[in-house]
Parts: C-alpha cells; sequence; structure tokens
C-alpha cells in the first residue's frame, strides 16, 4: 500500500505577542486500518468558468463511510478573486487567490438521482467562481470510486 | 498588519508510478485584498467524552468571540484529532450546519476556509464516547 503524508505549518511572528508556530503531519490512511496506506488518487488542474455552481468532485457511492481527504488551491493572483467550497448547497467558505484548503471528505447522503445527473442532494463538492474565471487545482485521496458505466460501449 | 503563513506539503513516492510532491504556502489576508488576517481564536483545545452533536464554532453569533468573525470573508480554521489512530475505527465526523464534510481520525487535521454566516457552524461528532481531545484555532477578520 501506499505512503502519503500530509504536513502543514502555520506561522507567524507578529499576529502575537510571541511567535505562532504550528505543525502537524499526518499520513493518509483507509478506514478501519491501523496503517494500511490510501492507494488512489485523482490529481487535476481546471479552469472555473464565473456565474455557475458546478459539481468539482463527484459524489460516489464506494467513497461512502471511508477515509478521503481534499485538497484545493486557487492559482488565481488578483486578490479580489474567489471561489466558494461547498457540500450539498451548505457554503464552507472562500478561497481568495493564492488560498488551499484540505480537508477530510466521507460522501455521507445518498444520493437519489442517477450518477450522472447533479440534481439531487449530495455530498459532491461544489464550487463557483467570483470575479473572473477560476484556475484551481485539486486533488482526492481516496480508496476507491464507482466509475460509471460506458454508456457507448 | 500580521502577515500569517500556512503551508501545506502533501507527497507520496508510491501512490503513483511518479512521486506526488504538492508544496503550497498562502499568506493568510482579509478578503479581497492583501492585507493581512490580524485577528485569531488562539489555540483552542477541547477534551469530551460524548457522542452527541456538539458546535464548536457558532457561526453568527451575537456575542462571545465566535461574534467577531464577519460572515463571508476569509476566515480560516485548523482542526486536529489529537487523539492516537488506535485500530482506525475510531474518528470524528465534522460538519458544517448539519452537512457532514468528513473524518478526521486520531492524528488527522485539516485546514478549511469558513464562511461563518448564521447556522453555519462547524460541529462534530465522535463515532463513540471514547475521551477524544480536538486542537483548533480560527484566523479571522
Amino acid at each position: 500500500m501506499a505512503t502519503t503524508t500530509a504536513s502543514i505549518t502555520l506561522s507567524s511572528s507578529d499576529l502575537l505577542s510571541d511567535n505562532l508556530s504550528l505543525s502537524a503531519t499526518m499520513n493518509l490512511y483507509q478506514n478501519g486500518t491501523t496503517a494500511t496506506g490510501l492507494d488512489e488518487c485523482n490529481y487535476h488542474r481546471a479552469h472555473i468558468p464565473t456565474g455557475t455552481s458546478f459539481d468539482l468532485i463527484q459524489d460516489s457511492a464506494a467513497l461512502s463511510e471511508d477515509a478521503s481527504y481534499v485538497y484545493i488551491i486557487l492559482k488565481n493572483t488578483d486578490v479580489t478573486d474567489y471561489v466558494k467550497i461547498s457540500i450539498n448547497s451548505e457554503e464552507i467558505g472562500r478561497l481568495y487567490a493564492g488560498d488551499w484548503l484540505f480537508m477530510p471528505w466521507d460522501n455521507d447522503l445518498t444520493d437519489t438521482e442517477a450518477a450522472t445527473d447533479p440534481s439531487g442532494n449530495d455530498s459532491s463538492i461544489e464550487i463557483q467562481a467570483y470575479t473572473h474565471e477560476a484556475v484551481i487545482e485539486y486533488a482526492l485521496f481516496h480508496n476507491g470510486e464507482t466509475l460509471l458505466t460506458s454508456a457507448d460501449s | 498588519m500580521a502577515t500569517t503563513t500556512a503551508t501545506i506539503t502533501i507527497s507520496s513516492s508510491d501512490i503513483m508510478d511518479s512521486p506526488i510532491s504538492i508544496s503550497n504556502t498562502s499568506t493568510l489576508y482579509t478578503a479581497g485584498t492583501n492585507t493581512g488576517i490580524s485577528e485569531t481564536t488562539g489555540l483552542g483545545r477541547k477534551k469530551f467524552a460524548d457522542n452527541s452533536n456538539i458546535v464548536l464554532l457558532d457561526g453568527g453569533l451575537t456575542s462571545g468571540i465566535a461574534a467577531d468573525v464577519t460572515a463571508d470573508k476569509s476566515a480560516k480554521v485548523y482542526l486536529k484529532n489529537m487523539n492516537d489512530r488506535g485500530d482506525g475505527t475510531k474518528y470524528v465526523n465534522i460538519l458544517l450546519a448539519a452537512v457532514e464534510i468528513g473524518r478526521l481520525y486520531g492524528g488527522d487535521w485539516m485546514f478549511i476556509p469558513w464562511c461563518a454566516a448564521s447556522g453555519k457552524d462547524i460541529e462534530f461528532t465522535a463515532s463513540d464516547t471514547t475521551e477524544t481531545t480536538l486542537e483548533y484555532t480560527c484566523f479571522y477578520e
């Protein structure tokens, strides 16, 4: 199994009266294991036009009740550009130019629509760009997802 | 104004044929500016032995520290489950309002933007009643 690590460092010399220096490192393990690494991932770069909320990471039944992790960064450089990140229409927050997020993700909601239909209530991670087209990079580390059956085979 | 940075590194030598090495640093600015965020809740620690739903950061409050977090700006939240991983079956569900975001197993951390609007609380529910410790901080304007 693969070994994947994610580390964060938060630091500031002038936010508080003393230095802020916080670091953490984690291994990306499968649910219900002591130390078996996730061994699947998707890593993308995309341009997101303004005006519409899109499903960025589609829900998948195989990702339910499991350990998955999402990384998203907004690569724009204009400080007024941002994207809203949401799940099931609940806005998590805004990534401004240069901001990134890293979070666990569980496909918790049962989608009543077809897998190709984004209209149902689901746990898909949604994104909407504001001000200008957003250039993002994002990754999903997971333990297997349900692929769609080819319709034209 | 303060300069606060958040650096992430994700690396793996064997999840794909070629190594993955993602590294980025962001400076925490107020919304739509290059002025540094100058407020924080500080680093907090919460112990609990309860598997009911608990509000960690209450969006839209009219008093208390969370009331200072201006909604729909550029607040950021860091959370870490300080427990040991154990057998990998114990975790804390992290929710935004009633919507589950994902699971933090022992040793896991997350760093997300937070809209902090009314009702957009950051909540958690443990998988059982094992004593669990969370560390958290919020940077905001």
